[in-house]
């Protein structure tokens, strides 16, 4: 096998290589260490391939050297392919790249007489043109190679693209396999990062999702986030954050700041105020995720409601009135549902602007709250503040582990 | 519980069809009659539809084998693994997708996904729709040619998958494999995933076949031939 290198631990952006997925650059926090082994791992049918097309176009777009190993086509279809999955030209193509392709693959069996001489000279010529064109990042489509050569023969295919310990590899495959293939490339070829692909292939609706399976430089933990594919962008998806909370703490407020666009269903309530009777609703486009969001009505007497809307949440704002502690105790009420429902909340402290704002020591003790539950105090009226509340959750939830 | 119609009497007549959400390898030495049968079985009536997998056939003589079979087009989709070597830049279509090569499962997985998201979307017969949830009826000409490019144990795991998502969607599904060119053991680990077996057999120029697997269906060989996409048993 060939000497492994591990990869630059030097931090900051310049040793990172983007994604080209920019929410899940922020998951990892800013992209691949350069000299890292990755695996994009994906589940038979699922829409996955744009993943590694992403990486492979933010590399060239930034002008890397890159060489893409396709043993199960030709360097045209791809190329075709690859472009029309991205929505652009082929004119990326005219980067510095270097392929090795279905026509190389069927020279190399011809010449070679054993397995072991097909081995051989894929590695040879992997390493040829990884040397003499300074690759800086490798693709290679594992598929074909590990039906030809198994695991071990790709894994020296891979390790023979890294020239120098600042070439990063990045492995696409169809798992057949499930974990236990996933688990083998962690332990035993310690691979950096691994992102498995899946989809939740059932009657309507399909569901795509990926899931950050291992990284070796950050602690970030295994989560999983659904994504859509838009106008030949990967787009990680929060399908439905929830805000809830008492009466008149200030939700419709928040859900109407928070969304691009967004509706409410309210009537007049006994103390003049609008009080929502259905739900809020809103969708906004943010930091390259598409969320929705849903407000829960306040009121006691909608409590069945709220089990409801919780459902399929994938996180919780709980909305409190910070001058109000008469409303603890009712929002104590909501923890409970957040709890037994296990879903990432954050606790949003409204009116935070005004006088007599309880401490957070008394809004945790009140709500009964461990300390790493993320409170914040904002005004709702201020967009900015409702921003700041959704991205923490949207950290939440990412790297949520419950 | 919906059942899909076979067109062979002596199964809808005991049964009333396939089963919803089974699998059939379609076991038959080279012509024999066995694509005929495979795309007969596999040809939807009115609120169905049909997805094929050809690996031997380009996509335009897929679409004639069902033309001939007087089916509405609009209602069968093809993937096609043999065009796109020789003509890169082809591009899908709702109906009709592409992909690079049968050595590309990556590819098959996908784009059978798809066109059963678009079926089930409503968004694959030009506005037309069928039954919902919609009957879907798969079909892969052949087994024997994925077989070629792939290892056994690999392309065993992908069937797998393949016919469990049959299963999930309560679709019917059918194999076609060449039962002489392949060993027992690779015919026997295939048909551990199927619910049935319909097998073919030529003696003195007839055709004959057995069905196994379907309950209160005899498993005697019998005369047949396919006629306009009609299977006809006896003489």
């Amino acid at each position: 096998m060939a000497k492994i290198f591990s990869p630059e631990r030097t931090g900051g952006d310049r040793a990172m290589i983007s994604t080209g997925i920019n929410g899940i650059d922020d998951m990892l926090g800013g992209g691949i260490p350069k000299g890292s082994r990755v695996m994009y791992s994906m589940e038979p049918g699922v829409d996955g391939q744009l993943f590694m097309i992403s990486t492979l176009f933010a590399a060239l777009s930034k002008g890397l050297s890159c060489l893409v190993v396709l043993p199960h086509t030709t360097f045209d279809i791809f190329k075709h392919d690859a472009a029309t999955k991205r929505g652009c030209t082929m004119e990326i193509f005219n980067k510095k790249v270097v392929f090795i392709d279905a026509i190389d693959r069927e020279r190399i069996e011809k010449s070679s007489r054993t397995r072991k001489d097909v081995l051989k000279a894929w590695e040879t010529k992997v390493k040829k043109l990884s040397k003499e064109n300074a690759v800086e990042i490798a693709f290679i489509y594992v598929d074909l190679l590990y039906n030809d050569l198994g695991l071990e023969g790709t894994i020296s295919i891979a390790e023979a693209a890294k020239t120098s310990g600042k070439t990063t590899v990045i492995l696409e495959h169809l798992n057949l396999e499930g974990r236990s293939l996933i688990d083998r490339f962690i332990e035993k070829y310690s691979y950096d990062l691994i992102i498995a692909i899946s989809s939740a292939f059932r009657s309507p609706p399909h569901f795509n999702y990926f899931t950050l399976m291992h990284t070796s430089w950050s602690n970030v933990p295994r989560r999983s986030v659904p994504f859509i594919v838009t106008e030949g962008r990967v787009v990680p998806y929060i399908p439905k954050i929830v805000v809830t909370g008492p009466s008149q703490a200030g939700k419709s407020t928040f859900v109407s700041n928070a969304s691009d666009l967004g509706f409410s269903v309210d009537r007049q309530g006994s103390s003049g105020d609008p009080t929502t009777v259905a739900m809020d609703f809103g969708w906004l486009h943010w930091k390259d995720f598409e969320i929705t969001v849903y407000g829960t009505p306040g009121q006691q007497r909608f409590d069945s409601v709220v089990p409801m809307l919780l459902s399929h949440a994938m996180g919780v704002v709980l909305l409190i009135d910070a001058t109000k502690p008469s409303a603890l105790e009712r929002a104590r009420h909501h923890v409970q549902l957040i709890r037994e429902k296990r879903l990432p909340m954050v606790i949003a402290a409204n009116k935070s602007d005004l006088p007599g704002t309880m401490s957070d020591s008394e809004i945790r003790k009140g709500l009964d709250l461990q300390k790493d539950v993320p409170l914040f105090f904002i005004s709702a009226t201020r967009k900015g503040d409702v921003r700041l509340v959704l991205e923490s959750l949207v950290d939440y939830i990412t790297q949520y582990t419950n | 519980m919906y059942n899909f119609k076979s067109g062979i009497a002596q199964i809808d007549q005991v049964t009333g069809g396939f089963e919803q959400g089974t699998n059939f390898l379609v076991l038959a030495p080279p012509m024999s009659l066995a694509e005929e049968l495979a795309y007969s079985l596999t040809k939807p009536l009115p609120g169905e539809y049909a997805i094929v997998l050809s690996t031997n056939d380009r996509a335009a003589e897929v679409i004639d084998a069902f033309k001939v079979m007087d089916v509405d087009k609009r209602y069968v989709g093809t993937i096609d693994a043999i065009t796109k070597s020789s003509t890169p830049g082809i591009a899908d279509t709702t109906r009709l997708m592409f992909v690079a090569s049968p050595t590309d499962l990556t590819g098959i997985g996908i784009k059978f996904s798809k066109m059963v998201e678009l079926i089930f979307d409503g968004d694959f017969s030009d506005g037309e729709s069928g039954l919902f949830p919609p009957p879907v009826r798969f079909c892969i000409n052949s087994v024997s040619t994925l077989l070629m490019y792939r290892k056994l144990e690999v392309l065993y795991q992908f069937l797998h998958v393949l016919t469990s998502k049959v299963k999930k969607i309560d679709g019917i599904g059918f194999y076609l494999l060449n039962n002489e060119s392949f060993d027992e053991k690779t015919i026997s680990l295939v048909k551990q995933l199927m619910t049935g077996v319909i097998e073919v057999k030529i003696e003195q120029n007839t055709h004959y076949l057995c069905i196994m697997g379907i309950k209160g269906v005899s498993s005697e060989w019998q005369k047949f031939s396919v006629q306009k996409g009609q299977v006809v048993i006896g003489p």
